[in-house]
């Protein structure tokens, strides 16, 4: 425990320690969201269409991207409250921890908006028999409950930058198919969440690495591509259990490359996969963006793009006519 | 129909193509515009050869092929595809050179989005879904021939302007004319509702029938009592206007154009109803569900005397519709609040509440950011230019559409007591860059006001009796105009700089004149106007004065060379003179002639920018339900006019708002403005540009838009539409 923060304090945000916590903070509240703003109902139609497998497919990598928000919000996100190096990071976890909440509900709207109970049943019983989901997860609640403050972060930036992806890519593909595009448009808000958080992590985690001693610094990132590696080798396990059949495979895997170095990018470290090996599918690519710059169809959807404005009152001069 | 031709020409498709590239669909050379490549150079040249992929993977695949016209006409015909009738009014032969004229302007889309939202969206297909029908030459002498009613002079021109990029019919026009199996021609709907059960009813049950017929529906609740307002004389009985609401948005979920696209709906309400507050919560982000509307569209109807209050900062009075319409025989929508403000206030009779006016605009900002909601319309403003006999009291969907209507009454049995006037408006766009290119200004407006008015005169909406009754005696319609900013961008001119807005109005003008002119010749042909026609401003002149006092003409050189260049004559004093002399004797057979509808899809098929706005983003990220995620590259973008392309949001509201306030002084109806904000902007930046579009004179408000950009850090690398 922080003997800087033994002593109960009162969190003042009038005296910011980083002003990255007040930006993040602010980008986050922001940000604010819950499932029920967008219309998934539209996407019942589209749902129809797509063939059974392909329906499967969809369902198996939802209930495995609930599984990892749930580790997040419930463990993973807590567990880097204890090393908060400002009481406003604290704030802001607390913040992160909801919204992988929200995000693990959110994929629960998805189902019961488009399938059967004895469906979703199903696919939550598949999250529980597949070796390489399991792994996954076994991998990185090791690491939460592990001692090390670093590691931890580290854990967390992996999973928040680069585990989730190969859920991602899916709803992505699919809206670039014209499939199920109001569920891409929350997958999206999850992205812009994700990708926050991810950064945000990687962040404090560089501040505290860069403070550690020289041997702990080699230690640790030794670690990190180690744990990269072990936790890449059962992701492409685990992405060739999903999308084998689809015939995707090779296509995600360019994009978990890709996501790695990101993550990578994120703890200040340098890539480890070669650029023409990231080569992403340029329609996932560019549905990625965090940007909320889409000029959708406001008959069709409700879009990613809106936010909590920020109140200001009007004064006289403004009303000067 | 001979053979299948190769539709798109090899001109600029990249000749280093790699083995990647070939391999990609063309979704992904179509997303490879929204990245740099590799030396951080835009890939414009993928877009094309995206659409050249789309043609020969897809559309040439999927054709139907037939030997020869004959053939193919008969197989449409005898299958139920295309409607017989639309066909028996002209010559074989010259149906065969039509489709000759068609073919030999050797149209190509421009960009990938274009040909695939024409060929996912337009192009008749067999039942199942699975092959094309029609090139989009067969579609447009489709359309040609459906509305130039057996005019083979009529049908020709048609063909020229649409092939040629000048007109497009607005999407249900352009969808369904001379298919068998279809929707209405019309797009738009307006409809009251009075403060009944029998009304209210009713306006469900419209709202069913015209969205399973293809348009937009907005309905007018100020009339409907409030929350807590009296039924039977018994206090607190009515639950209000939301769930009303409530019930509209299910009917239109429930209702699609034969799953061509969702059935969307509107409703507006004025800023002193009662329930205003309310209203304006059911878009919260945290609303409960049972008040939460999600698809819904809300607007809100601005008295100028609303305005007066926010400027001293004091409290507005909400008046019960219930009351108010006890005391004044007449329902509250159709009183001028701006009026009888001062007189309500002090009738006792009148229940009233009271909120801050200032709040109110607050609120309206805070949900805007939420949600984008609600559209505004400035009551007084509209009615002030509005120069048929009657009152203004809401707009539609888009918010382009302002026509005035009256109250319809109920039996006990439900039948029709007195059947007043809803509205109609049926929608096409003039692209401004083509008009100015093409050989006669004066020609392709009318020809456009022709094949409007016909789109009038064929629909009958039997199903809901105030619409075409309002039809029959109005025959409004609304040209509108797209593709401004692309023109204004080759040109080489910047979006709201003073040569813009110089051309901008002398552009309008110039419309509006020819407008006027071809409805007058159509009330000349056939030896009638519309109804209400004897007391419009047309008919006492006054329409006419601010034409004739004062003389409009070009105050930049850039403007007058530009009219020059394109050898299109700016009307004159004298020639308003003549027109009105004519207009007072022959009258006009248009009620209402020109809106300025948002254009989304049928700017994408024409390769425009939308309506008279700025773009959204040089490479703009269109989502749709039926699209998915396209990219669409700005018309005309290159090295050299990219600096002439900064988007809505750099534009920023002020420069819009003049723009639009110049075109609006010339259009009857309304124009579909929307407003941007970055996520920087804060509630008060609203609210002053709301302000100053009043001002200016703007009539209605559409969306606001809102851009949020990736915090520093977590951008996607190498994405176009990312950078600033």
């Amino acid at each position: 425990m922080n003997t800087r923060l033994a002593i109960t304090r009162p969190v003042n945000w009038n005296k910011i320690e980083d002003p990255v916590d007040l930006d993040v903070w602010n980008r986050l509240t922001q940000n604010f969201w819950l499932p029920e703003k967008v219309p998934i109902s539209n996407d019942i139609q589209s749902w129809e269409t797509l063939r059974p497998f392909e329906q499967k497919l969809t369902m198996h990598v939802f209930t495995g991207l609930t599984m990892l928000d749930t580790i997040q919000g419930t463990v993973g996100a807590m567990s880097l409250m204890p090393d908060a190096r400002t009481q406003h990071e604290e704030a802001v976890i607390t913040n992160i921890a909801f919204m992988e909440s929200v995000h693990a509900k959110s994929y629960s709207s998805v189902f019961s908006t488009l399938c059967l109970t004895t469906d979703i049943d199903e696919a939550f019983r598949w999250s529980e028999d597949n070796p390489n989901l399991q792994k996954k997860a076994e991998i990185v609640l090791n690491y939460y409950h592990g001692s090390d403050p670093l590691k931890r972060k580290v854990a967390s930036t992996l999973l928040e930058s680069f585990l989730f992806y190969s859920g991602f890519y899916l709803p992505m593909y699919w809206s670039s198919r014209a499939k199920l595009t109001n569920t891409a448009d929350l997958i999206r808000l999850i992205i812009r969440d994700e990708a926050i958080h991810g950064y945000y992590i990687g962040y404090k985690f560089q501040q505290a690495y860069n403070e550690a001693a020289p041997e702990v610094q080699s230690e640790i990132k030794s670690y990190t591509y180690e744990l990269l590696l072990e936790l890449y080798e059962n992701e492409l396990k685990y992405t060739a259990d999903l999308y084998d059949e689809i015939g995707l495979t090779a296509d995600v895997k360019k994009f978990l490359h890709y996501n790695a170095n990101k993550a990578l990018m994120n703890l200040g470290f340098d890539p480890l996969f070669p650029k023409d090996e990231c080569e992403v599918n340029p329609a996932i690519l560019a549905a990625l963006s965090p940007n909320a710059d889409e000029n959708h169809d406001f008959f069709s959807g409700s879009g990613s793009s809106y936010v909590i404005g920020k109140h200001e009152s009007t004064t006289d001069d403004d009303w000067d006519f | 129909m001979g053979t299948p031709v190769e539709v798109v020409d090899d001109n600029g498709v990249s000749t280093n193509t790699t083995a990647i590239e070939s391999a990609m669909s063309y979704h992904e050379l179509n997303a490879m515009i929204n990245l740099w490549d590799k030396d951080g150079k835009m890939q414009l040249d993928k877009d094309k050869l995206a659409a050249r992929r789309y043609f020969l993977d897809h559309v040439n695949q999927n054709t139907v092929f037939f030997h020869s016209l004959k053939e193919r006409l008969d197989y449409l015909v005898e299958n139920e595809y295309y409607e017989k009738s639309v066909l028996d009014q002209y010559r074989f032969e010259f149906i065969e050179e039509l489709e000759k004229l068609a073919y030999s302007k050797k149209f190509r889309f421009d960009a990938f989005m274009g040909a695939y939202k024409f060929y996912t969206g337009y192009a008749l297909k067999t039942f199942d879904g699975a092959r094309y029908l029609e090139r989009f030459e067969d579609r447009v002498v489709m359309v040609a021939l459906a509305l130039a009613e057996g005019d083979e002079g009529i049908a020709c021109s048609l063909v020229e302007e649409i092939i040629s990029g000048r007109f497009q019919p607005a999407t249900p026009t352009f969808l369904n004319c001379g298919k068998k199996q279809r929707g209405e021609f019309v797009s738009c709907f307006l409809l009251r509702i009075e403060d009944n059960m029998e009304s209210i009813s009713r306006g469900i049950n419209s709202a069913l029938q015209l969205s399973k017929r293809g348009g937009g529906v907005a309905l007018s609740l100020s009339n409907v009592r409030e929350y807590g307002a009296p039924i039977k004389k018994i206090e607190g009985q009515s639950s209000g206007i939301i769930p009303v609401m409530k019930l509209l948005e299910d009917a239109f979920s429930y209702a699609n154009q034969l799953g061509a696209r969702q059935g969307a709906g509107a409703v507006y309400l004025n800023a002193h109803h009662p329930d205003i507050l309310r209203f304006l919560d059911t878009k919260r982000e945290n609303a409960d569900e049972k008040i939460r509307i999600k698809t819904l569209s809300i607007g809100v109807v601005i008295p100028d005397i609303t305005m007066h209050l926010a400027k001293d900062n004091e409290d507005m009075y909400l008046f019960s519709p219930y009351d108010v319409e006890k005391v004044y025989g007449i329902p509250f929508g159709d009183i001028s609040v701006t009026e009888k403000y001062q007189e309500m206030v002090d009738d006792p009779r009148i229940r009233k509440s009271k909120i801050k006016a200032r709040t109110l605009f607050e609120r309206i900002a805070e949900l805007q950011f939420e949600s984008g909601y609600p559209y505004i319309m400035y009551e007084d403003t509209v009615n002030n230019a509005n120069p048929i006999a009657g009152r203004i009291n809401m707009s539609n969907l888009c918010s382009e559409i302002l026509q005035v209507n009256t109250p319809t009454t109920y039996n006990a049995d439900l039948s029709y007591n007195e059947i007043g006037k809803d509205i109609s408006c049926n929608l096409g766009s003039l692209n401004i860059a083509m008009v100015m290119d093409g050989p006669d200004f004066g020609k392709t407006i009318e020809t456009s006001i022709r094949a409007l008015t016909a789109v009038s005169d064929q629909s009958d909406i039997e199903s809901v009796r105030s619409i075409s009754d309002g039809n029959h005696k109005s025959h409004a319609i609304g040209l509108g105009q797209m593709n401004l900013h692309g023109y204004l961008a080759r040109e080489k001119v910047h979006y709201g700089s003073e040569v813009a807005l110089d051309f901008t109005n002398m552009y309008f003008y110039t419309v509006l004149f020819h407008a006027l002119k071809a409805s007058n010749k159509l009330a000349i042909e056939r030896k009638s106007h519309f109804v209400g026609f004897e007391n419009s401003k047309y008919a006492s002149g006054e329409f006419f004065d601010k034409y004739i006092d004062q003389v409009w003409a070009p105050e930049t050189e850039k403007t007058k060379e530009l009219f020059t260049r394109s050898n299109i004559a700016i009307p004159t004093q004298a020639d308003w003179v003549e027109l009105k002399a004519s207009v007072q004797k022959y009258g006009i057979y248009n009620q209402n002639l020109q809106a300025v509808p948002p254009t989304g899809s049928i700017s994408y098929i024409n390769n425009s920018t939308s309506s008279i706005h700025p773009i959204a983003s040089r490479i703009e990220i269109r989502k749709e339900g039926k699209l998915g995620r396209v990219y669409y590259p700005a018309p005309f973008l290159s090295d050299e006019t990219w600096e002439y392309y900064d988007d809505a949001y750099e534009v920023g509201p002020e420069k819009i708002i003049d723009t639009y306030a110049v075109a609006t002084q010339h259009v009857d109806q309304g124009l579909s403005l929307t407003l941007f904000f970055k996520d920087t902007d804060t509630t008060r930046d609203v609210n002053r540009s709301q302000i100053y579009a009043w001002r200016k004179g703007i009539k209605t408000i559409y969306y606001i838009r809102i851009r949020q950009q990736a915090l520093t850090g977590t951008e996607v690398d190498s994405c176009v539409s990312c950078m600033l």
